[in-house]
C-alpha cells in the first residue's frame, strides 16, 4: 500500500507538516493562555490595592460598620467569588460570608503558605505569588489574590486607635474572582487555533498531494500506460506535461519503433528461413 | 551535487550474493526496520517515567534548585523546542531524500528527555506536556517511517534477487 509514488511522496510531507504546526499551535496556545493568567492577575492585584487604598480612610477612622459594609457591597458584585480581610493572626474581620467572620484561617493553606512557609513570614511579594487558583464547592474556577494591608505611621500614631510601629503588616485583604470568563475566552481561542491548524494542514496536504497528482504521478501513469501500449505494439500518443515526461515519452516511442521494426524484421528472417526450407525440401527431391 | 541512486553503495547492491547472504541480510533489515519501533516504545516510556516522575515528586527539595539555580524561562524552552522539531524534521527529510539507512531515534531520545527535565525544572511540564509529546511522536514517527520505507525497499530488491537465483538454480545456471 505504501509502496506507490503517492503515498510515498505524500505520507513523509503530511507527518512531518502534521506534527510540526501540531506542536508550534500548543506551544503559541500555551504562551497565550499564560499571557492571559498574567494578564487577569496583573487586572485583579491592581484591583485589590484599588480596594485596600479606597477603604484606608474608613480603617483609619476605625469605621468598623463602614468597611463590613463595603466587603458585604463587594461580595454582592457579579463576579467576585469571595471578599474578606482577616487580620495579622489570621482571624477574618470582615467577609461578604457572614459565616466565616472570626473564624481561623489556617496558615498553611494556599493562598497564607507563600508568606508563612519560613520562620519570618515575608512582607511582599510579586503579584504572580500573590495570586492562586481553586475550584470551589461549586465547581467554578477562582483566582484568588491576597494583598497585604500595610502599617503606616497615620495607623500606629492615631488618636482614635493605634497599632505597634513595629507590627508592618495589620492585616490581610482577600478577594476571589470567577475565572470563567477567561475561562471561555482560552476556550474559544482553542477552537480558533484547531481550526487554524486544520485548515493548515488541509491546505499544505492536499495542496502538495493535488501538486503532486497533477505534476508527477498522473505522467508517471500516462508514460506507464504508454509503455504498456508501445511494448504491445498498440499505436499510442506520447503523453504531454513537463518537459521530462515529453522526452520520457519519446524515448519509449522510439524504442517501441525500434521493438516493432526488429519484431517485423525478425517475422520476415522466420519467413524467410521457412521459404528457404521449403526450397531446399523442393531441390533435395528426386 | 550528483544526483543519488536510491540503492547507493556497493553493500546495498543484492548483485554478488548468494542465497544464504540474501537470507541473512533480509533478516538484518528485519531487525533494522523494527528499530524504529523500539525508538518509539522507548519514547513512550521515557513519557510514562516523566509522568510518574512529576506525579510522585511535584518540585524539586529548595536546596536542589539552590544547587542547579535558576531555570531557563517557559518561552525560551518553548521557542528551543520549536527549533528543535524544525531542524529535526528538516534533517530527517534530507536523509530520506538521500537514501540513507541511517537511524537517529535514539539520540532524539536524549533531546526529548532534556526537554521534559527543563520543562520539569521550569515547573511548566504540565502545560507543555503534550507538545514535548507530539513533537516526539512526529519526530520518532518519521524516523521509523524512513528506515522502515528504506528496509522494505532493500527486502524487496533482496527477495527479487532471491527469486532469480531460484530461477538460475532451477534452470542449472548455478546460484
Amino acid at each position: 500500500m505504501l509502496r506507490n509514488l503517492a503515498a510515498r511522496a505524500c505520507v513523509p510531507v503530511a507527518l512531518a507538516v502534521t506534527g510540526f504546526v501540531i506542536v508550534c499551535c500548543m506551544l503559541l496556545y500555551t504562551t497565550l493562555k499564560r499571557d492571559l493568567i498574567d494578564d487577569a492577575v496583573a487586572r485583579e492585584t491592581s484591583l485589590a490595592d484599588i480596594i485596600v487604598k479606597s477603604a484606608r480612610y474608613t480603617m483609619l477612622k476605625d469605621d468598623r460598620e463602614s468597611l463590613r459594609q463595603t466587603i458585604q457591597t463587594l461580595g454582592e458584585q457579579q463576579g467576585i467569588e469571595h471578599a474578606r480581610i482577616f487580620n495579622k493572626k489570621g482571624v477574618v474581620m470582615y467577609s461578604a460570608d457572614s459565616g466565616e467572620v472570626n473564624t481561623q484561617v489556617d496558615k498553611v493553606t494556599a493562598g497564607c503558605v507563600e508568606c508563612h512557609q519560613g520562620d519570618k513570614p515575608l512582607t511582599t511579594l510579586g503579584p504572580m505569588e500573590q495570586a492562586r487558583s481553586f475550584t470551589n464547592a461549586r465547581g467554578t474556577k477562582v483566582l484568588a489574590i491576597t494583598t497585604p494591608i500595610y502599617n503606616e505611621p497615620a495607623c500606629s500614631q492615631g488618636a482614635c486607635h493605634f497599632h505597634s510601629p513595629e507590627a508592618s503588616i495589620l492585616g490581610t485583604l482577600d478577594i476571589g474572582l470567577v475565572q470563567t470568563p477567561l475561562e471561555k475566552s482560552l476556550a474559544a481561542l482553542q477552537l480558533k487555533m484547531t481550526l487554524f491548524c486544520a485548515m493548515v494542514l488541509i491546505l499544505t496536504v492536499g495542496g502538495v498531494f493535488a501538486l503532486l497528482r497533477r505534476n508527477v504521478i498522473l505522467p508517471v501513469r500516462q508514460l506507464l500506460s504508454f509503455a504498456d501500449a508501445s511494448s504491445r505494439g498498440i499505436d499510442a500518443h506520447p503523453p504531454q506535461g513537463a518537459e521530462e515526461v515529453e522526452a520520457l515519452g519519446r524515448i519509449i516511442a522510439e524504442q517501441g519503433q525500434r521493438y516493432r521494426e526488429t519484431a517485423q524484421e525478425l517475422q520476415r528472417i522466420k519467413v524467410k528461413i521457412v521459404d528457404l526450407g521449403k526450397a531446399a525440401e523442393g531441390s533435395d527431391k528426386p | 551535487m550528483a544526483d543519488r541512486p536510491f540503492a547507493n553503495s556497493e553493500e546495498e547492491q543484492p548483485l554478488g550474493r548468494t542465497c544464504e547472504e540474501s537470507q541473512q541480510r533480509i533478516e538484518a533489515l528485519h531487525r533494522l526496520s523494527r528499530r524504529g519501533l523500539w525508538g518509539l516504545l522507548g519514547f513512550i516510556l521515557l513519557t510514562t517515567a516523566a509522568v510518574q516522575v512529576s506525579n510522585l515528586v511535584p518540585d524539586l527539595p529548595l536546596s536542589v534548585r539552590q544547587t542547579l539555580g535558576a531555570s531557563p524561562s517557559e518561552n525560551l524552552i518553548s521557542i528551543a523546542l520549536a527549533v528543535y522539531i524544525f531542524s529535526a524534521l528538516i534533517l530527517i527529510l534530507a536523509r530520506m531524500m538521500g537514501g540513507t539507512k541511517t537511524y537517529r531515534g535514539w539520540s532524539h531520545l536524549g533531546y526529548l528527555s532534556a526537554f521534559y527535565l527543563f520543562y520539569y525544572y521550569a515547573k511548566a511540564l504540565d502545560q507543555n506536556f503534550w507538545a514535548v509529546f507530539a513533537a516526539g511522536m512526529t519526530i520518532l514517527s518519521l524516523e521509523y517511517y524512513g528506515i522502515w520505507s528504506w528496509c522494505s525497499e532493500a527486502i524487496r530488491r533482496e527477495r527479487e534477487h532471491l527469486s532469480q537465483l531460484e530461477r538460475k538454480r532451477q534452470h542449472g545456471l548455478g546460484g
